[in-house]
């Protein structure tokens, strides 16, 4: 069987939560390479964003991607207080903060049970999401939904954490310690995982900086970048963060930095809970934006956030421009494609851990 | 002629497996859900699939030969079905005869070559790589499961399966003297039955459905019917062959003594299923003809000089 | 983790490869903005990836501005420590770029959407079809409309 045959992955596939076109080249079990189609899920935010106010903006921009809504309005929201010349009070920073390390920590557990379940693991898959509902429970106690939150507003956050719910949070996060220590002993030791991952598509530094690339891929290839450190976001300028790389590139590597990044990021909600301050939760904010420019950069659980604001000294923003980390990540992926086996392209899809809804915008 | 009817429809014929494969696929699911922190079906759920399998509209592609897609569940039904008649339950068989254990191999391969013809025969992309891969699966468990599976008769010194009962009722359980045989024939059936950690030619994630992505109403409710009973004797084979029986006087008590033991072949089936991942099929070809083959000779050889 | 590339770095290396007098515009809040010809555009970035090993793009921005309106506003933003960005101005009437996708290959997707959602050509790359628009679009840039969505 070693005709070419022309393997379609999409729009429609089970390994896919969301609609791409691959064209997968393939001769007997050998994929030769791939194209891309993208654009099923393209709702022209950039364009809607024009037509709205900067408040009615924020459940717009939430509604990009459904995992990472909280950093893209987070960096929605500091863009906009740069423009407006206002700082927002510590308390609400840190409150900022703890949200993007909570929605760092749901994703990567859904990223595993995702990739688990690619390559026949089913368990891994059940119980990496029945810890995830953890972390959702605690989102909801604190923002009233589990996926898409509504907290950030225009000069601070709606909600606060109250006293009440520290012991409820200490408890889950306990809970969360112990699971996700056993899940990265699950993977250190696990051979079928191991036998399926190791040397599967590797990615060299080199081409990850030619394609720009950042977030826990750029990390798995020995790339030591991570915006939380490199350009903060306040209150991550007086955190102490540890960046997690490993040299290797290949889908291993993938795996296990996501894997300890979890761990980060169970101890960085907890160090920001010590550190948060008191105070008040938000500041006033005019409607109307005096005219000006503003880049601000973030790090989202899939890599680097772009946003590039400009106002015009209306209520309406002039020109919003969104560049998602799934982009990049997209572009590099044919390259990952050539010289692997058909039963390695789940594992391949998994690693780079696509959010087509964002990427599409 | 009555007793014939009797033994073929009833016991240990296609009312008896049938019910046998409902339990299978009931205990098998929920204990999967178990180990999975799920709660998984209610026992009645085989059942119910099927029934709604057979009330489905039944399509096929252009370009797919409608006849050769039906007849190949059927023939495989027929073919499992018949060797069901032969391997022995709670050691009762209607017939047994010297040979009958190769028999019964020959017909438990039929579905897997079934298998790989209803993929090519349904014109699709994913069928056809299911079916490839469920070819080059076969290439490389069926040499050492049948190696394995050999093993107890050598040590009887019959191809009989009643025989082979026989004689371990005298010496013992053959899985004491060759536990090495018993769990390549385990690994074996995993491939046979297209099971995690085995399950290439249907991996969902890869190519949908492997060959039965087409399939749908009556000839899937067949086809499922063929893999649970083909599960259901490919383990009563197992057991007989490395367990073995002896008579406990009281039927009820004999029925109830195999059953406990197919209840444990089951969990350690499951048990498989939920704790390892999907193999490659480029590994399992390195697997299966660089462990297991040498393996299952070294079995043989023991074996022989054993015997000797 | 690179170090921080200096304002004056930068200004001096785009300077270095332009006819154009060359200043630090102060207007973008967290990035340092330099305006460049459209003409010098391959070279200056070709120098900055060899002199300064400022090869990560992070985005390509176009906009139209109501300020500016015969002329599109494209903007490379790069970030190495902090933000780096070369703006270009191109005639609306018929804008025209040269691709970067020789040095830097990540600028594909990014030149892609600029060119199917403002209708820019970019020259020196092979025809693709539409990254964000369905393959039988024809109505023309989408963000060039002026009409406002609801």
């Amino acid at each position: 069987m070693k005709e070419k045959i022309t393997i379609p992955i999409g729009p429609q596939h089970p390994l896919l939560k969301e609609p791409i076109s691959l064209r997968i080249d393939a001769s007997g079990e050998e994929v030769l390479g791939g194209t891309l189609r993208l654009g099923y899920v393209h709702r022209g935010i950039e364009k809607l964003a024009e037509s709205r106010t900067y408040t009615q903006n924020i459940p717009l921009i939430e509604r990009i991607c459904g995992i990472c809504s909280h950093v893209h309005t987070t960096t929605f929201c500091y863009a906009v207080e740069a423009l407006l010349g206002i700082e927002i009070p510590p308390r609400a920073q840190y409150i900022r903060a703890l949200l993007c390390e909570l929605e760092r920590i749901h994703s990567h557990l859904l990223w595993l049970g995702v990739l688990a379940k690619h390559v026949g693991l089913e368990t891994v898959f059940m119980h990496s999401w029945h810890d995830r509902e953890l972390v959702l429970d605690i989102m909801e106690e604190l923002s009233g939904g589990r996926v898409s939150h509504g907290i950030n507003q225009i000069g601070g956050v709606r909600f606060d954490v109250d006293a009440e719910h520290h012991p409820m949070m200490a408890d889950k996060m306990q809970k969360l310690h112990e699971r996700i220590t056993q899940f990265m002993q699950i993977f250190e030791r696990e051979p079928s995982i191991k036998a399926r991952t190791h040397g599967v598509a590797p990615l060299s530094a080199d081409l990850i900086r030619q394609y720009g690339l950042a977030g826990p891929v750029a990390r798995a290839s020995g790339v030591d970048v991570d915006m939380r450190r490199d350009d903060p976001l306040p209150p991550y300028d007086r955190l102490d963060i540890s960046v997690i790389t490993h040299p290797d590139g290949d889908a291993w590597s993938r795996t296990y930095v996501r894997i300890y990044e979890i761990y980060e990021s169970l101890l960085l909600c907890e160090k920001i809970l010590q550190a948060i301050p008191e105070g008040n939760i938000s500041v006033r904010a005019r409607r109307k934006v005096p005219a000006g420019e503003v880049v601000v950069r973030s790090e989202a659980p899939r890599g680097e956030v772009v946003y590039y604001l400009r106002s015009n000294g209306t209520e309406y923003p002039a020109r919003l421009k969104i560049r998602t980390p799934t982009l990049p990540a997209l572009a590099i992926m044919p390259m990952q494609l050539a010289q692997i086996h058909v039963a390695d392209i789940p594992v391949v899809l998994a690693g780079v851990d696509l959010c087509i809804a964002c990427a599409d915008r | 002629m009555f007793e014939v009817l009797f033994y073929l429809l009833i016991f240990p014929g296609f009312l008896f497996l049938y019910l046998c494969s409902w339990l299978f696929e009931f205990l098998d699911r929920k204990l999967l859900a178990r180990f999975q922190r799920r709660i998984g079906p209610p026992w009645y759920q085989p059942l119910a699939d099927l029934i709604k399998l057979f009330s489905k509209e039944d399509l096929m592609p252009q370009g797919a030969n409608e006849v050769v897609a039906i007849a190949l569940p059927i023939v495989s039904l027929c073919a499992v079905l018949t060797a069901g008649i032969y391997v022995p339950v709670a050691g009762f068989s209607p017939e047994s005869f010297e040979g009958d254990l190769i028999i019964v191999l020959f017909l438990l391969s039929i579905p897997t070559l079934a298998y790989y013809l209803a993929g090519v025969t349904s014109v699709g992309i994913y069928s056809l790589l299911g079916g490839a891969r469920s070819l080059l699966q076969f290439f490389s468990y069926e040499v050492p499961l049948l190696i394995a599976l050999s093993g107890p008769a050598v040590l009887a010194g019959s191809w009989s399966i009643q025989e082979i009962i026989a004689r371990q009722s005298e010496t013992g359980a053959f899985l004491l003297f060759q536990p090495l045989g018993f769990l390549l024939a385990m690994i074996g059936l995993i491939g046979k039955l297209k099971r995690d950690p085995l399950d290439i030619p249907k991996a969902k994630s890869e190519v949908v459905a492997g060959s039965l992505t087409e399939f749908t109403g009556v000839k899937l409710g067949f086809w499922h019917l063929v893999m649970n009973i083909q599960a259901v004797v490919g383990i009563f084979l197992i057991i007989n062959l490395y367990i073995g029986w002896t008579s406990a006087g009281n039927p009820l008590l004999n029925i109830s003594i195999f059953l406990i033991q197919w209840l444990a072949m089951i969990l350690l089936l499951s048990t498989a299923s939920a704790v390892f991942a999907r193999l490659r099929i480029d590994q399992l070809a390195g697997l299966g003809w660089k462990i297991l083959v040498p393996l299952s000779l070294l079995q043989l050889t023991v074996v022989i000089l054993m015997g000797v | 983790m690179a170090n921080k590339l200096m304002p004056e770095d930068f200004l001096r290396c785009v300077s270095a490869h332009t006819q154009q007098p060359c200043e630090l515009t102060g207007h973008i809040i967290n990035e340092t903005a330099i305006t460049i010809a459209a003409d010098d555009l391959h070279d200056i970035v070709a120098a900055l990836m060899e002199e300064l090993n400022l090869t990560h793009l992070s985005a390509i921005t176009a906009q139209q501005r109501e300020d500016h309106p015969d002329e599109i506003q494209v903007m490379y933003h790069f970030w190495q420590g902090g933000g780096y960005t070369l703006i270009v101005w191109l005639p609306a009437a018929e804008p025209v770029l040269t691709s970067l996708m020789d040095i830097i290959i990540g600028a594909d997707f990014y030149e892609r959407e600029v060119a199917e959602m403002y209708g820019i050509t970019i020259t020196n790359r092979e025809e693709t079809p539409p990254l964000l628009l369905p393959d039988d679009w024809d109505e023309g840039p989408p963000m060039r409309r002026k009409e406002k969505s609801v």
